[in-house]
């Protein structure tokens, strides 16, 4: 049955060889030059698009496209969790094989799912991956913990760890083996289940020793402790009663978080530039309690807590260096607090604010405040108003020159309508720095006319940098991802169920902020 | 501006603004080295480059002259290759041979933008195909016997979708 193939497979060479030219169809003169005539270098290069599944069956083909395969340099980066789009291992046995074979010294970063997280597989990362520095462990969808009494050994170059703990599953059998081999430890993620959590009260279970652990990293820099349902103010207190290093805390979604040791913990982490605490319950008096004007704070996020004006105000007033802001869905936030703000003179730093879902917020407050600090903002999140509509945005569009980032719209049906066309027109004019850019009116709200099209032109051809443009779904999303799209930028249009555009991507510590 | 002239494998001479012919590391070592001065016609010779393909070179690279330098660290570099601008992909359709050739070429002037370009083509064309259509489209000879193709198979078979 060879002769089929041959015979196809000498169409389709003879196909590739033939090559228009105005005289009409004649052979190339190049028809001798195939893939195998490339240097292993550039088929490395080539193979180094391709994901990993494409990797391995491409050593299928023939001897030689086995051995690039097989090259280390293509397995630094090696996701193991099948769910989040990582490759399966189906047995331990072949992940140790692979581990000596394919990953060997070039592997710097490797995710594993429960199923692989065993004390042979980390033995064996230990021997053979002397350059391993990032690793993630997900233990969140366990049952059971492995038994790890016999560990004697664990990576010990990692800067990087992440943990995705369970709900029920005590990490203790696990960690005490491993709090021998971490102190080099930089940034930590421990993350919870609070995207997980269910309606009913269950029990909590602190499944993790933050007082042992905390003893073990003490050159931590960056901490997120994300979504755990019994991290409190005392585990806050306890890092930063060793982590003299720490630049950045985040403890978004720890909901039993009050801020009551937030005092302490400036006095003691001089160096502490931005603390994330998005949905904390944090408590007006233990904030205001802070030294606020002695801190190097740069970068807060206070989303979702229930500070009242007079703290906000206080804290505001203090924060001599403030460089980015979110304070969002709060109801003390009014006009007041942007007032006092301004007056303090400790707004001139700024350079990111998101004020999202801020009712209480005037637009004529917000176009004095952002009339005074406009040409300094890179990001500028005012989403979720329904009465900030595109004629405030219109006002602001001249000031915000620099800026990279923006947020509008609310999802909220308004009974006014969106000039979308106009609105892009001023943003493609004033704006040429932007980078990522969110429109959250409903569909239905979003007027525009047969001249849409010269607005979107000149939109993507004066920004450039534009890498992320997020509509809802509906016609005027299919309008503009077909303008982008025929201009080869197929990746910038999304829809606000894909992607959600934050002020998050203009934070200093950004890169090592991000899990998963 | 000054004008440089490179001659292919072939011996036809191709006269190029300097600063294009720059965006090949091999000719501006070669000139750093040789410390050429504007006033002599120096022609350097590309004995690995013929002159249909020199000829795409410099036309790729006269078009790209103006591109902002491409990040340095591979480390972080991403895998996509939805990327390839509409101009780069009508430059490219080409037949394989002159793929092949045009990457040889950019591999040995080392012009990483033209490399990159090239290679993410031939990655466009792997992808989505089985083994067996792979040997077909680059014509590869499957040089495995029956029983290493089965071994490596099995070495390769936790790739695929559980």
């Amino acid at each position: 049955m060879d002769i089929p193939t041959d015979v196809w497979g000498q169409l389709a060479l003879e196909a590739s060889q033939v090559y228009l030219t105005e005289g009409g169809q004649m052979r190339s003169p190049f028809a001798n030059t195939t893939i195998e005539k490339l240097p292993d270098k550039v088929l490395l290069n080539i193979f180094s698009y391709l994901t990993h599944r494409e990797i391995c069956r491409m050593a299928t083909v023939c001897k030689r496209w086995r051995m690039v395969a097989y090259d280390t340099r293509l397995w630094t980066h090696v996701s193991l969790r099948p769910e989040i789009s990582g490759l399966h291992v189906g047995s331990l046995e072949s992940l140790l094989a692979l581990i000596s074979i394919r990953f060997g010294p070039s592997l710097r970063y490797i995710e594993l799912p429960i199923e692989l997280i065993t004390h042979n597989v980390l033995h064996e990362l230990a021997a053979k991956c002397p350059n391993l520095t990032h690793m993630l462990l997900d233990f969140s969808t366990a049952m059971q913990l492995h038994d790890f009494s016999e560990m004697q050994a664990f990576p010990t170059k990692l800067r990087y760890l992440c943990i995705c703990l369970s709900e029920v599953i005590f990490m203790e059998g696990f960690m005490r083996k491993i709090y021998n081999f971490i102190n080099g430890l930089e940034i930590l993620h421990l993350i919870g289940t609070y995207e997980k959590i269910e309606e009913e009260e269950e029990e909590i279970y602190e499944v993790i020793n933050v007082h042992k652990l905390k003893s073990a990293t003490p050159n931590l820099r960056v901490i997120n402790l994300y979504g755990i349902n019994f991290v409190d103010d005392s585990h806050i207190d306890a890092f930063s009663s060793n982590c003299i290093q720490l630049e950045c805390l985040a403890v978004n979604y720890c909901n039993k978080v009050t801020g009551s040791t937030m005092k302490t913990l400036f006095q003691r982490s001089r160096r502490l530039t931005c603390l994330l605490m998005n949905g904390c319950s944090l408590h007006s008096d233990h904030v205001m309690q802070v030294e606020w004007e002695k801190s190097s704070i740069q970068e807060l996020d206070v989303t979702a807590t229930d500070l009242s004006t007079e703290c906000l105000i206080d804290m505001l007033t203090r924060i001599p260096n403030l460089r980015f802001l979110s304070a969002g869905q709060i109801n003390g936030f009014n006009d007041s607090v942007l007032k006092a703000w301004l007056e303090s003179g400790t707004t001139r730093t700024l350079m990111a604010l998101d004020v999202d879902a801020s009712d209480n917020l005037s637009d004529e407050a917000l176009h004095r405040f952002v009339s005074r600090l406009g040409v300094s903002l890179a990001g500028l999140a005012l989403s979720g108003m329904p009465h900030i509509t595109d004629q405030l945005w219109q006002t602001l569009m001249p000031l915000l020159h620099n800026t990279k980032i923006l947020i509008m719209g609310t999802q909220e049906r308004l009974g006014v309508n969106i000039h979308v066309d106009q609105l892009m027109d001023g943003i493609a004019n004033s704006c040429p720095n932007l980078e990522r850019l969110e429109l959250r009116w409903d569909p239905e709200n979003l007027r525009f006319s047969d001249k849409s099209q010269k607005a979107i032109d000149i939109l993507r051809v004066k920004c450039l940098k534009l890498k992320c443009l997020v509509l809802s779904d509906g016609r005027y999303y299919e309008i503009v991802k077909a303008n982008f799209e025929r201009a080869d930028r197929t990746t910038v249009v999304r829809t606000s169920t894909n992607c959600r555009v934050s002020n998050y991507y203009l934070l200093s510590n950004y890169k090592e902020l991000i899990f998963n | 501006m000054p004008n440089i002239k490179l001659q292919s494998s072939d011996n036809e001479v191709f006269a190029v603004d300097i600063e294009i012919a720059k965006c090949s590391v091999t000719i501006k070592t070669m000139l750093e080295d040789l410390g050429v001065d504007d006033e002599e016609e120096e022609v350097v010779p590309l004995p690995n480059v013929n002159s249909a393909i020199l000829k795409k070179v410099i036309q790729w690279a006269t078009y790209h002259k103006d591109d902002p330098p491409l990040p340095e660290d591979d480390e972080n570099k991403e895998k996509r290759t939805d990327d390839i601008s509409s101009w780069d992909a009508d430059f490219l359709k080409v037949d394989q041979g002159t793929l092949f050739e045009l990457i040889l070429a950019a591999n040995y002037l080392d012009i990483k933008g033209l490399l990159d370009v090239t290679c993410k083509t031939v990655a466009n064309m792997i992808k989505g195909k089985t083994p067996d259509e792979i040997r077909k489209t680059f014509n590869i000879k499957n040089d495995f016997t029956a029983a290493e193709e089965d071994q490596v198979r099995k070495e390769n078979e936790w790739c695929e979708e559980k």
